[in-house]
């Protein structure tokens, strides 16, 4: 029942000197990262740029709640991808299915990471948070189903969707044989198993996609429900984080095919196909996003609560205007460049990419703006203006992160195909 | 079971932040934390401008936003009106602090011991004992007995005073520790102009619920419906952005 099928023996782990470099590279990275943690650890927060709001002119939410919201978002890519290939049936984006899955996973491993590094008493956190969990808190939800459910539906997704290649591979008996064994947990690849576990997936796509609106959902809910926070309280929160996430997912996908695509030479499996695919998908929810986001800055600009009004003049024309104006323009440059492709007909991957990374950024910028200027322009009793700046353990230890991630994700691809060899239907 | 409410009087407030100080020495809050703060407002343009002083304590909210959102139960309401934070409990997310409409939360994010006034260790350069001397016996920095006891019904909650640990939520407890011994808070204690009042909302006979019914009574920021156990009286609410012209003197002092 499989459509494309490639030999076995023409995957290989490849690992050459720039697998290497890059390791050691990154490993460094996250060393230093892992040096900040421990100073963090050893003196509190206070080497970080936070500090309380009000009186101490602080945010006492800052880069790590930013990336806490960055790489959930990220997480989009995978299930979106997976459910669109298994429910609607796009074969075309089928080489891209693990790539995007396993971007899922590492996503969410690492937002479940700078959740934990934010917590001023992180062991005590991994024992309360199970304990004492209230569902009445909005931030239960960001740990029961956004770290839990979510990521735990992804892994079987992956896992299920892998056992094919996994059980070829272990009957090649080269490389890791044992991690294939463990994998393929006796698959043989019959008719009847084939068949099961299409059905399976396709159902667990179909569990899948309401868990994926529902935990963006409900991040963006942690900040839409604070009355008292000017900027967060909004009943379009949770639709924008969910559009925002698929922008910044799909972005990054399009920037990990790029690479896997010249670093692998999978030319021949990762097509321009793909990406035109997913250069529409991403123009249209980059435009969906600039919709909300221009629907809610009118509200606010119209309506002229005086508090509401200062936060936005402090946004467009005070001190975070650098920023904004970046992030717009890292949101409509991109939707131009799709916007062209798509009306000419002409697809080119370079442009794809650029509007990939500027998407990203954005993600950063806009998730960072939405979480510091609420705190330090918007408190209700008249204190004055808060300021923050991150300071050098917050940059290593988010460097470390994406260290981290990257590592990860190497160390896949060099195990396991990348690319499906079964494309199982 | 006594409700606990607060009336602050902004007509008597002359500014000396006496109420501040208290608090502090009460509850031996670190440095840059003010469980108690006083705002000075200023109105209009000179000459035709006035100021007046608004006490802030916390505003032990019964529909806490900060209560609500503790994902593990640290912050809680208690029965008699009291919005406490268990530290031994609290896992430092602060989400409670960008809850809090009113700001009024302080975390520790130093060791409280090196988040004190004064570096008491340089003070025994000069011979030790010396510091002794001066407090008469009591091994600075002094700390308050009552906050490493218990309370709540079941005397199972440390939730008094501050400076327990690096990482955990601090805010105003109405001073926990001397309400269960019949004592009033320490701000309301130590006012010399008696801007305070304090005691059983529940109760229409006592002081602070007849003054709570004056006609010029009002809570701040009514419409976030937070439900403030505090009321003010004798002045309007502040405008938030009366703050603007601070925003300048703040980055030239710090
Ligand atoms: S004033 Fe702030 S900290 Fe105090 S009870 Fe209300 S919401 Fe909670
Ligand atoms: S900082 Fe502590 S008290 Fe505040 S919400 Fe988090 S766990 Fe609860």
């Amino acid at each position: 029942m499989s459509t494309k099928t490639q030999p076995v023996s023409a995957w290989q782990p490849r690992a050459g000197a720039g697998f290497y470099v890059s390791a050691v590279i990154l490993l460094v990275v996250l060393a230093l990262g892992l040096y900040a943690y421990s100073r963090q650890l050893a003196e509190g927060e206070i080497v970080t740029g936070m500090r309380s709001i009000g009186t101490m002119g602080g945010a006492t939410w800052g880069l790590y709640i930013s990336f806490v919201v960055y790489f959930i978002g990220i997480s989009f890519a995978g299930i979106t991808i997976a459910a669109l290939i298994r429910l609607l049936n796009l074969k075309t984006l089928a080489p891209l299915a693990r790539a995007a899955e396993l971007l899922t996973v590492i996503s969410l491993i690492l937002g479940a990471l700078s959740i934990v590094i934010d917590l001023g008493q992180p062991l005590r956190g991994l024992k309360n948070l199970w304990l004492y969990a209230r569902p009445a808190s909005p931030f239960f939800y960001t740990f029961s189903l956004v770290i839990a459910g979510y990521l735990f539906a992804s892994l079987v997704y992956l896992y299920l969707a892998g056992r094919a290649d996994a059980a070829a591979l272990a009957t090649r008996g080269r490389g890791p044989v044992w991690l294939y064994r463990l994998w393929a947990a006796g698959y043989e690849g019959t008719a009847e198993e084939r068949e099961r576990h299409s059905r399976t997936l396709w159902w667990l796509a179909l569990a899948i996609i309401p868990l994926l609106v529902l935990a963006h959902s409900t991040l963006g809910v942690v900040f839409g429900l604070q009355v008292g926070r000017p900027g967060w309280f909004s009943a379009l929160q949770a639709p924008a984080f969910v559009i925002l996430a698929g922008v910044s997912g799909i972005g990054m996908l399009v920037v990990i095919a790029a690479i896997l695509r010249s670093v692998l030479r999978l030319q021949d499996r990762i097509s321009l196909d793909q990406f035109k695919w997913l250069s529409n998908f991403l123009g249209f929810l980059l435009i969906a996003y600039l919709y909300l986001w221009g629907a809610e800055i009118s509200t606010t600009a119209w309506v002229s609560r005086a508090e509401e009004n200062e936060l936005l003049r402090a946004l467009i024309s005070g001190e975070y205007a650098a920023l904004f104006w970046v992030t717009v323009a890292l949101l409509v440059i991109p939707f131009v460049i799709l916007l062209l492709q798509f009306l000419t007909k002409r697809y080119s991957i370079p442009w794809i990419v650029t509007a990939g990374v500027m998407v990203n950024i954005a993600g950063m910028t806009k998730r960072y703006l939405l979480v510091v200027p609420s705190q330090t322009y918007g408190t209700l009793l008249p204190y004055a203006a808060g300021s923050y700046s991150p300071s050098w353990v917050e940059y290593l230890i988010i460097l470390g992160l994406f260290a981290l991630g990257i590592l990860l994700y190497m160390l896949f691809v060099k195990v396991f195909p990348i690319v499906p060899i079964h494309e199982t239907e | 079971m006594p409700k606990y409410g607060m009336t602050i009087d902004l007509e008597r407030c002359m500014g000396c932040r006496a109420c501040v100080e208290a608090c502090k020495v009460e509850n031996n809050t670190g440095q840059n934390m003010y469980w108690m703060y006083v705002f000075r407002i200023e109105r209009g343009k000179y000459p035709d401008s006035f100021w007046f002083f608004m006490p802030r304590p916390c505003m032990h909210c019964d529909n806490a936003p900060c209560v609500k959102v503790c994902p593990v139960g640290a912050r809680h309401k208690r029965e008699d009106g009291l919005v406490l934070t268990d530290y031994e409990r609290c896992i430092g997310c602060r989400y409670c602090e960008v809850a809090c409409p009113y700001s009024v939360n302080y975390f520790n994010w130093k060791k409280p011991a090196s988040n004190q006034y004064y570096t008491w260790k340089e003070e025994n350069i000069y011979g030790s004992g010396k510091v002794a001397l001066v407090t008469a016996g009591a091994v600075p920095p002094y700390r308050n007995p009552d906050h490493d006891k218990l309370y709540g019904i079941s005397k199972k909650r440390l939730v008094s005073g501050g400076g327990h640990s690096k990482g955990v939520m601090e805010k105003c407890t109405f001073c926990v520790h001397r309400l269960e011994k019949g004592l009033l808070p320490a701000c309301v204690a130590n006012c010399p102009v008696k801007v305070f009042t304090f005691g059983d909302l529940s109760d229409p006979k006592s002081e602070v619920s007849r003054v709570a019914a004056d006609r010029s009574a009002f809570r701040l920021l009514e419409n976030a419906g937070t439900e403030p156990r505090v009321f003010y009286l004798h002045a309007s609410e502040p405008d938030p952005l009366a703050r603007l012209g601070l925003t300048e003197i703040r980055r030239t002092i710090r």
